[in-house]
């Protein structure tokens, strides 16, 4: 099922990834660099949106994915680097361009929302629409239909300051699509609403996305989110792109260590290299344990201790009391045994070292129980530090 | 991949950080701001040096024989300090109490008495030591007259032409801004802070102790702060109460060493320098005292503080309250308004004696003081107006520009606090004198010199507005279109409104009550409010000015009604 790309290790990141149908890069950021003062936050990034793509830029608080976000909106000045959107220079340090944020005729989505207080609801979404000078009746009929679509029609009078945080997202959106602008910005935009309203503005976003068919970027530090939401996914660390490709190549084949525990639950595998298995994958020692990795697949560079990296995804593996002895079947012990409803957490004690496993809940162990574990070997894949 | 190397990116940062990114925004209010400040300071501390021509400015001989002058009167240096020492101890005792019944008493009448309570402070002291010297003499002083009356002693109840009285009248009338601050840090407070510490099995006086207090601290020191150098410039209280027994503290010294002939202006700079090093020295120990504890707790959103059910407890706490109300604003402002009905200097309850010809005299035949009240007027819409847009202007300038220079600026625009206001006012006459611009005399000069010592008290109202308004409001602005005017109209104004007008407000009142800054500036043609009462005192008279009192005691209190009300309709903003 998994076709492992090496180049996808190597992949240059100033390139359009190609989905179904080659897109054009419609937004290009390229070897951008952005700094508070003298701390450097985005260190050289660059890459690209096709026109309708959805891309998502993923990383922990502080990788610099929201100040690449802002550099694009035009809300922050990059120290150098540039940006194009839609054929057009918006940036560049070289050529001293900086087109200013009310020009570049974009839209954004703000995490704190960024509804005007003193405003209506309908004045809220009409804002951008009265900049654009269009005329009234155009612009009732469009903030009409917008919040139609978002389903606050009934608040349309509202003062904005009456809605509740999913509402006010809402309007947010609403505000963002109606001025029809050539790409949306998110920038965390479900961060401050709870758990089970998330779920569901993600799927609102989604079906956003699919009717206006508008090029977007979207910042988050919700793995989840970025899976459900985007044709491609970057993964940002400390100013730089760790990786970047389609969601489920990146969550099938990780090419960081970094990456592999951002993404998923994986744990982190720290072995010698023992040869090659029959299918020519490489084969890693990990305490008494042996470990067959993804067919197709090479081992990166040890580190001084002649150490190797690989990441095992432990997402619903083969647990059994017996089988007949195959490859990547190890003996192992339940140590603790944690029900989440939909899902059961063990921890095993296995031959190299304690594993964490993500388990369904219909045969269940106790905890002390001998078991059988079976991993598949394309779920170890080799990464780098 | 083309990612910049570590070193490339640190250089092109580097290089970018290291340039001096100075911007108008921030330069042109710092050098306005400099100069203005500036030179006054520079005629003043040369002037302190001076000893040769008195009256040069600046001078051409230096030495430092007005120091060693100076110490022949240090008891002028110590009463400024017991004053200002006993005053804040008082002030804060007051502000503490009333602050917690307030906020976190369950005594009824809270919200009445957290208004009432407000109104002392921009009566203003000038009203407090007119109304007290008529209520506390000690021969016939109100309260003693009808102490005498009810039980027959001869002798005084009080007496509060005596350091302690003037330490009791700074300290009632300034305590406002005490309650204030400190109440501010209470509804800032996390309750949890305090719950979690009884959880834990703490009793309420250890609660208090070891939590309630250390949070509260940042906000006691600056109440404190503000108080000190506010009465360490006082002049008003001291004089009022203390010039009939020879008790002279470092404004009033420098009043009469100025209007002496002939006047000492030397020896009145070094007091003033004198002065000017006891407030910085206690901004800097503040500082010193809360650096690295003005905890996160205390900021961002409001809590509703925990209210303790005191018991019976709670009527002691409501007679505190009122008696705090009945000292500091319903017997004040009765004496003055009896006193005004009045046709001699002798209060009498002779009511068919009673004549409204005082307030005719002030408001219609007495040019001087009805062209002081117009005059009070025009400089407290002006000084509003000008004072809360140059605000308005450097808060949005320190907050949103990303210009070098903003914390430079901020310095700037809150020092005059640091400085006297009746110091500044010196400095500031012998700049206008020094400059070829014809400035002394003019009406113009007041309101420059408002300006800029109600600086700080606007900076502080409209930034404090600024930084409450989340910066993305105008970023989703500017993303949708909109120019930088189109944001100051749609988004920026609009939201800071009630901050606008509450400041404007504020400075209004101020202004009208003011006399430390006005004293020295206007004259014969620019008569204000404040000087203008002063004098009056100053050449007897006690029905008249308090007639006078008594107008701008109403002007100030209109003001403050007519605010309320718009806030009131404005508050669902």
């Amino acid at each position: 099922m998994l076709a492992l790309h090496r180049s996808a290790q190597t992949l240059s990141f100033g390139e359009t990834q190609p989905r179904n149908t080659p897109a054009p890069a419609y937004i290009e950021v390229r070897d951008l660099v952005a700094a508070f003062g003298a701390k450097i936050v985005v260190k050289g990034v660059s890459f690209s949106v096709g026109r309708g793509e959805h891309l998502s830029l993923l990383g922990p608080s502080g990788c610099g994915k929201s100040t690449t976000l802002r550099c694009i909106a035009g809300l922050e000045t990059p120290v150098s680097g540039e940006i194009v959107i839609d054929g057009n220079l918006v940036f560049s340090s070289a050529k001293r361009i900086n087109v200013p944020t009310e020009k570049r005729k974009l839209s954004m989505v703000f995490q704190s929302y960024a509804i005007w207080p003193h405003m209506s609801v309908f004045e809220n979404v009409a804002y951008g629409l009265r900049v654009q000078r269009v005329g009234e009746s155009e612009i009732k009929q469009r903030v009409t239909e917008m919040l139609r679509m978002v389903g606050i029609e009934d608040y349309i009078n509202r003062p904005a300051t009456d809605l509740s945080g999913g509402q006010q997202q809402r309007v947010a959106l609403a505000r963002s699509y109606a001025s029809r602008p050539k790409a949306i910005l998110l920038d965390e935009p479900l961060s401050n609403l709870d758990a089970r309203l998330r779920v569901r503005m993600r799927d609102e976003i989604k079906e956003f996305q699919h009717k206006f068919d508008l090029s977007t970027i979207y910042v988050t530090h919700d793995q989840e989110e970025a899976m459900a939401i985007s044709d491609r996914i970057i993964v940002m660390r400390d100013g730089h792109i760790e990786q970047c490709g389609k969601p489920l190549d990146i969550y099938d084949t990780p090419c960081t260590r970094f990456v592999a525990d951002f993404i998923g639950a994986a744990n982190i595998l720290v072995g010698t290299d023992a040869g090659e298995a029959p299918s020519g994958a490489p084969v890693l020692k990990v305490g008494d344990a042996l470990v067959e990795c993804a067919p197709g697949s090479e081992l990166f560079p040890a580190d001084a201790g002649s150490m190797h990296l690989a990441a095992l995804r432990t997402v619903y593996p083969e647990m059994c009391r017996d089988a007949p002895p195959r490859p990547n079947q190890w003996a192992a012990t339940v140590t603790r045994r944690v029900l989440l409803g939909d899902i059961v957490n063990y921890t095993l004690a296995w031959p190299g070292g304690d594993l964490r496993v993500h388990a369904f809940p219909n045969a269940l162990f106790e905890e002390g129980e001998r078991i059988l574990l079976h991993i598949p070997p394309y779920r170890t894949v080799p990464v780098r530090a | 991949m083309s990612v910049l190397s570590e070193q490339e990116a640190q250089r092109a940062a580097f290089a970018r950080a290291s340039a001096f990114d100075l911007r108008p925004e921030v330069w042109i209010p710092l050098v306005l701001l400099a100069g203005t400040l500036g030179f006054p300071f520079f005629l003043l501390v040369t002037s302190a040096f001076n000893v040769g021509d008195p009256e040069a400015f600046p001078a051409k001989v230096y030495g430092v024989d007005n120091f060693i002058a100076l110490s022949g009167h240090l008891d002028w240096i110590r009463n400024t300090l017991v004053i200002a020492g006993g005053g804040t101890a008082l002030g804060l005792v007051i502000g503490v109490v009333l602050a917690w019944i307030i906020h976190r008493t369950t005594m009824p009448g809270r919200k009445l008495f957290e208004l009432l309570i407000a109104i002392p402070y921009p009566l203003g002291p000038l009203v407090g030591a007119l109304a007290w010297s008529q209520l506390g003499a000690p021969r016939d002083g109100l309260i003693n007259r009808m102490f005498g009356a009810i039980t027959g002693i001869e002798t005084h109840l009080i007496n509060i032409y005596t350091p302690m009285g003037i330490i009791f009248v700074e300290a009632i009338f300034e305590a406002p801004v005490a309650v204030l601050i400190i109440g501010a840090a209470m509804q800032r407070m996390d309750p949890s802070l305090e719950e979690c510490s009884s959880i834990f099995g703490s009793g309420k006086l250890r609660t208090a102790w070891k939590v309630t207090l250390p949070l509260m601290l940042p906000a006691v020191a600056s109440a404190a702060l503000f108080m000190f150098t506010s009465m360490i410039g006082s002049f008003a209280i001291p004089t009022m109460l203390g010039t009939s027994s020879r008790f002279y503290v470092a404004t009033n010294a420098m009043y009469v060493l100025l209007q002496g002939y002939p006047p000492n202006y030397p020896l009145a700079a070094a007091l003033g320098l004198v002065l000017i090093c006891m407030t910085a020295l206690a901004v800097w120990l503040v500082q010193r005292v809360l650096r690295g504890k003005s905890y996160a707790v205390i900021s961002g959103k409001n809590y509703r503080p925990r209210q303790v059910d005191m018991g019976w407890i709670t009527w002691v706490l409501f007679a505190i309250a009122s008696l705090y109300v009945l000292l500091s604003l319903i017997l004040p402002m009765g004496t003055l308004l009896l006193a005004s009905f009045q046709s001699s200097n002798a209060i009498s309850f002779n009511f068919p004696a009673w004549t409204l010809g005082n307030y005719k005299y002030v408001m219609f035949d007495f040019p001087t003081t009805q062209q002081a009240i117009i005059n009070s007027l025009l400089l407290g819409v002006g000084t509003g107006v000008i004072g809360v847009l140059l605000a308005t202007f450097i808060a949005l300038a320190t907050h949103r520009s990303r210009s070098d220079g903003r914390r430079l600026l901020e310095q700037m625009t809150m020092l005059p606090q640091a400085f006297p206001r009746l110091i500044f006012a010196i400095g500031f006459l012998w700049m206008i004198l020094a400059l070829p611009l014809k400035l002394y005399g003019s009406l113009f000069a007041v309101l420059l010199a408002y300006v800029i010592v109600f600086l700080p008290l606007a900076y502080r109202g409209m930034s404090g507005v600024v930084v409450q308004i989340d910066i993305a409001l105008e970023e989703a602005a500017r993303i949708s279109g909109a120019g930088a005017f189109r944001i100051l109209r749609t988004v920026t104004l609009p939201l800071l409104r009630p901050g606008l007008l509450a400041t404007w407000a504020l400075l209004f009142m101020v202004s009208v009550r003011e006399i430390s800054a006005s004293l020295f500036l206007s004259g014969p043609g620019t008569q204000v409010l404040g000087p203008a009462i002063f004098s009056f005192w100053d050449s007897g008279g006690m029905p008249r000015v308090s007639a006078l009192a008594v107008v701008q005691a109403l002007i100030i209190l209109i003001a403050l009604t007519l605010v309320r009300s718009m806030a009131n309709r404005g508050a669902k903003v």
